[in-house]
C-alpha cells in the first residue's frame, strides 16, 4: 500500500485486542485499522504513533507465538525513538503495568533509553537522543571501533 | 505528547554475522552501523532498507532467542515494503537460501506479497503495492464472517 514505512514489525499476541488497547494507555499508540476474523482474533491491525506504524495480529498460530506461550522467551524486541518526554513515557507505561527493566538512563552513545515488557512479555526499547554524536566521538565515548561497512 | 521518530525491529540471531552477509545477499540491505569488539566480537549492527533501520541483534540474555532455539517459533514477523518488483525480490531471497512460505500472490488489499523463512527461522513478508483498493472492494472480496474498522 501507499504510504507505508520501509519496514513494518508485526507483533503476535495471545488476545490482540487486548493488546491494542493496552498499547493506546500505555505507550500512547492509535489504533487505526484492525480486521477482525469474527472470532475475537485480529487478522491486520495498524497501531501508529506519529508517523510510525507497528502491526498487532493474533492469536498466534503455526510457527508465530507470543511470549507468554515460550515462557517469556522472544525472538525480537521492537525500538520506538521518541523527540522528547522520555521520562513522562515511562512513567506513563509503568502505570499502564508496563515491567520497567532498565529505567531512563543516559547512555555513553548520547540517547536516553528505558526498556519494559508489554503485557504478553514483548520486551521493547523507548529511547530519545538528548545529545548527537557521529560514529567517530560515539567511538571514543563506548571504547569501540565504530564503522559503518562489515 | 513526544513525537515518534520510528519504530526498529531488533530481530536477534545466534550468528548475527552471519545473518548481517545474509539480509544483503538475500533482501537487499546496507550495513548503516557496525560495532564490533577488538576481538572481532559482535556488539551492534543497524541495516538500512529504504527509509527505515532494523537492528541485527544478538541473543544476550537467556530470553533473546533465534528462532533455532524456540523450535523455529517467531515472536515478530518483520514485513518489508519494496519500490520494486516483489517477483524478482523473491527470486533473489530464494537464490540466497530464504525458505519461500507463501509465493508472490496479489492480495485482497492491493499488494502483492510473498512470506519467507531465513537461514535461522525468522519469517519475513515482503509486499509490494500495486493496486489501490477501496474499504469497500476490500470488505467485498474478504466475503463474510471478517470485518474492517478504518481504511487507508
Amino acid at each position: 500500500m501507499k504510504g507505508y514505512p520501509s519496514i513494518t514489525p508485526l507483533i503476535w499476541y495471545q488476545d490482540p485486542v487486548a493488546a491494542l488497547a493496552w498499547l493506546e494507555r500505555a505507550f500512547g499508540f492509535e489504533t487505526r485499522m484492525v480486521v477482525d476474523d469474527g472470532q475475537g482474533g485480529v487478522i491486520h491491525s495498524e497501531a501508529v504513533f506519529g508517523d510510525s506504524l507497528v502491526m498487532v495480529v493474533g492469536p498466534p498460530h503455526g510457527a508465530a507465538a507470543s511470549p507468554a506461550g515460550l515462557t517469556g522467551r522472544h525472538t525480537a524486541s521492537v525500538h520506538l525513538q521518541l523527540s522528547d518526554g522520555l521520562d513522562a513515557h515511562c512513567e506513563r507505561a509503568r502505570a499502564a503495568g508496563a515491567v520497567i527493566q532498565r529505567e531512563p538512563a543516559t547512555q555513553p552513545y548520547g540517547d536516553r533509553v528505558y526498556t519494559c515488557l508489554d503485557l504478553e512479555g514483548h520486551p521493547w526499547s523507548i529511547g530519545q537522543t538528548i545529545e548527537e554524536l557521529t560514529a567517530q566521538q560515539m567511538a571514543a565515548a563506548t571504547g569501540r571501533d565504530i564503522r559503518e561497512k562489515l | 505528547m513526544a513525537k515518534s521518530l520510528g519504530f526498529q525491529s531488533s530481530v536477534i540471531y545466534q550468528d548475527p554475522k552471519a545473518a548481517m552477509a545474509w539480509l544483503e545477499a538475500a533482501f537487499g540491505f546496507d550495513t548503516a552501523l557496525y560495532i564490533e569488539g577488538d576481538d572481532g566480537s559482535f556488539i551492534h549492527c543497524q541495516m538500512r532498507y529504504g527509509d527505515d533501520l532494523i537492528s541485527v541483534g544478538q541473543e544476550w540474555s537467556d530470553d533473546y532467542k533465534s528462532p533455532l532455539k524456540l523450535g523455529g517459533k517467531n515472536t515478530q514477523l518483520t514485513s518489508i515494503q519494496i519500490a520494486g518488483d516483489v517477483d524478482t525480490h523473491c527470486e533473489r531471497a530464494r537464490a540466497a537460501g530464504a525458505v519461500i512460505l507463501a509465493e508472490p500472490e496479489t492480495q485482497f488489499y492491493g499488494d502483492r506479497t510473498y512470506r519467507c523463512r531465513d537461514p535461522e527461522g525468522h519469517h519475513w513478508s515482503i509486499g509490494q503495492a500495486v493496486e489501490e483498493v477501496s474499504r469497500e472492494e476490500a470488505q467485498d472480496r474478504l466475503g463474510g464472517g471478517v470485518k474492517i474498522t478504518g481504511w487507508l
